[in-house]
């Protein structure tokens, strides 16, 4: 009958181990891995499937907890802080503004233009036979709703320049 | 208060003794210039600043200084959560760098958003205007949700029917002003990945490929319904997205205007029939177009190949009809195929 203390699952059966099992432990027995799991893994049907590395990775790094706290500023920081911050929003503002009133000078202009070509007739004078056909023609939307041609969607850019190479630059 | 209590004879004596010493004697007096005024006050660290600025040196001083000068009194922490309206210790607004939203930013102007003020704009504005001459009214918009008419006593408190032929209430259609030119609000990015469901190494991926695509933090979504041909269950996660706004979107949106969808072989442009008829237009992205992102591009052995997913771009404008969506989105770089449907 096998007793606690043989250490049969251990050490398998091993007659000196039975005999004096606290001395032979230390001498005999294999020092066992820290981890088992690349020997499982190693084994056939056992210890799972292997894992791509790179899942591994990329889960570490979508869990990696380490959020950078709040920041917390002194209080001269703090005030340095809001000071700039209102100042960029009133710029913000401002810039905002501006390009509404650009917009807004434009509608005005052509609702303008629009009011003169209603009232302008045959050559060129207001009344007469084909008063306001200038008008209708330019409110005709045709080929707008195609939309814009692909060559006009080009993000504006620095480079290249319009006028391409300059061949005639000297170093001065 | 102890002298208050005192016994009235110690109480003079004490009170005696202090105005003899505080009283000024009549030597002191004679002294009256402003050397004698500075030895009067205690010693100070406090040394002003040089006049010389080749002399200043602040982190030379910090460095020099034996002991860290402390912190301020008080920092404010931002609650880690909220709890209600009602209780004091409120988060302070997003723009404040003390809060948990706080977003450090933005730190560039991109090219998208000044090709759109500076010609997309203007363009529109001009291609859209329609006249209203000197003098003439816009007719009232007529009736939006139907009341209900009849005999049963039950239809005065009933909430409003829904227009004729049409379950939902679209919005209000109003002409392009200088007001409402059409611009892009936001994107949405969603990648369903229902092999999930099997195996979370997808979502992950997925997530990540989002992530590293879009500058955003991606969020998952579970499954809503139970669909047994797309191996779908309730409840499980399935879906990732990612909301941009701002930089994010300008810069991701000419990613994909500039990069991606030219390399795409044999692609055609956006669906005609695309669009939700309120100005919000979505198209899809392959797997193999994902890979073209120059984020995946870069270190693509680092995605196992079968997981990077395809994504569904949303691109929500406000415009208020496709029509109008259709023609930013045509003059941002993203063409149209097919019968336009509106």
């Amino acid at each position: 009958m096998k007793s606690f203390w043989s250490l049969n699952g251990l050490a398998g059966t091993w007659p000196a181990c039975q005999i004096f099992p606290s001395r032979t432990l230390a001498v005999q027995l294999p020092i066992s891995r820290f981890s088992t799991s690349a020997t499982l893994q190693a084994r056939k049907g056992k210890g799972g499937p292997k894992k791509d590395k790179r899942i591994v990775l990329i889960r570490y790094f979508l869990n990696h907890p380490r959020t950078p706290r709040p920041l917390r500023f002194s209080r001269l920081r703090a005030l340095r802080h809001w000071a700039i911050h209102r100042a960029w929003n009133l710029y913000k503002a401002k810039q905002r503004d501006r390009e509404e009133r650009d917009l807004e000078r434009m509608y005005n202009s052509m609702r303008l233009a629009c009011e003169e070509l209603r009232q302008i007739g045959e050559n060129g004078m207001p009344g007469g036979k084909d008063e306001g056909r200038l008008y209708r023609v330019a409110m005709e939307k045709r080929n707008i709703w195609q939309g814009a041609p692909i060559e006009y969607a080009r993000i504006q850019t620095d480079w290249p320049s319009k006028s391409g190479w300059n061949h005639e630059w000297k170093r001065g | 208060m102890a002298l208050r209590e005192a016994p009235t004879a110690l109480r003079r004596l004490a009170r005696s003794t202090c105005t003899s010493c505080l009283r000024p004697s009549p030597s002191n007096r004679t002294y009256s210039s402003a050397a004698a005024d500075d030895a009067d006050l205690e010693p100070t660290s406090f040394t002003p600043p040089p006049r010389d600025a080749s002399e200043f040196n602040p982190v030379g001083q910090s460095r020099a200084r034996p002991k860290q000068l402390p912190a301020s009194r008080y920092r404010f922490r931002s609650p880690k959560f909220y709890r209600g309206p009602l209780h004091p210790h409120q988060p302070p607004p997003p723009s404040d760098p003390s809060s948990r939203l706080f977003v450090p930013g933005p730190f560039s102007l991109p090219r998208l958003a000044q090709t759109y003020t500076s010609t997309i704009a203007p363009d529109m504005l001009a291609q859209t205007y329609t006249h209203v001459p000197l003098g003439q009214q816009r007719g009232p918009v007529g009736q939006r949700l139907r009341s209900w008419e009849g005999e049963s006593p039950y239809f005065a408190g009933r909430p409003l029917r829904a227009p004729k032929g049409n379950a939902v209430l679209l919005p209000l259609h109003a002409p392009i002003t200088f007001r409402n030119v059409p611009k892009i609000e936001r994107v949405t990015v969603h990648t369903m990945a229902s092999e999930a469901i099997k195996d979370s190494a997808y979502l992950h991926v997925a997530g990540m490929v989002v992530q590293a695509v879009t500058n955003v933090r991606a969020e998952t979504h579970r499954a809503r319904n139970s669909i047994l041909q797309w191996g779908l269950k309730a409840g499980r996660y399935v879906s990732v997205t990612a909301d941009l706004r701002g930089e994010d979107m300008h810069n991701f949106l000419a990613k994909v205007v500039e990069i991606v969808l030219p390399r795409i072989k044999e692609w055609r442009g956006l669906k005609g029939s695309s669009g939700d008829s309120t100005g919000n237009i979505s198209f899809g992205i392959g797997a193999e177009g994902v890979a073209l992102f120059p984020e995946v591009e870069v270190n693509y052995d680092m995605y196992p190949p079968k997981m990077i997913p395809g994504m569904h771009i949303t691109v929500h404008t406000t415009a208020k009809n496709d029509k109008e969506a259709r023609l930013l989105l045509s003059s941002i770089g993203l063409p149209f195929y097919g019968k336009l449907v509106n």
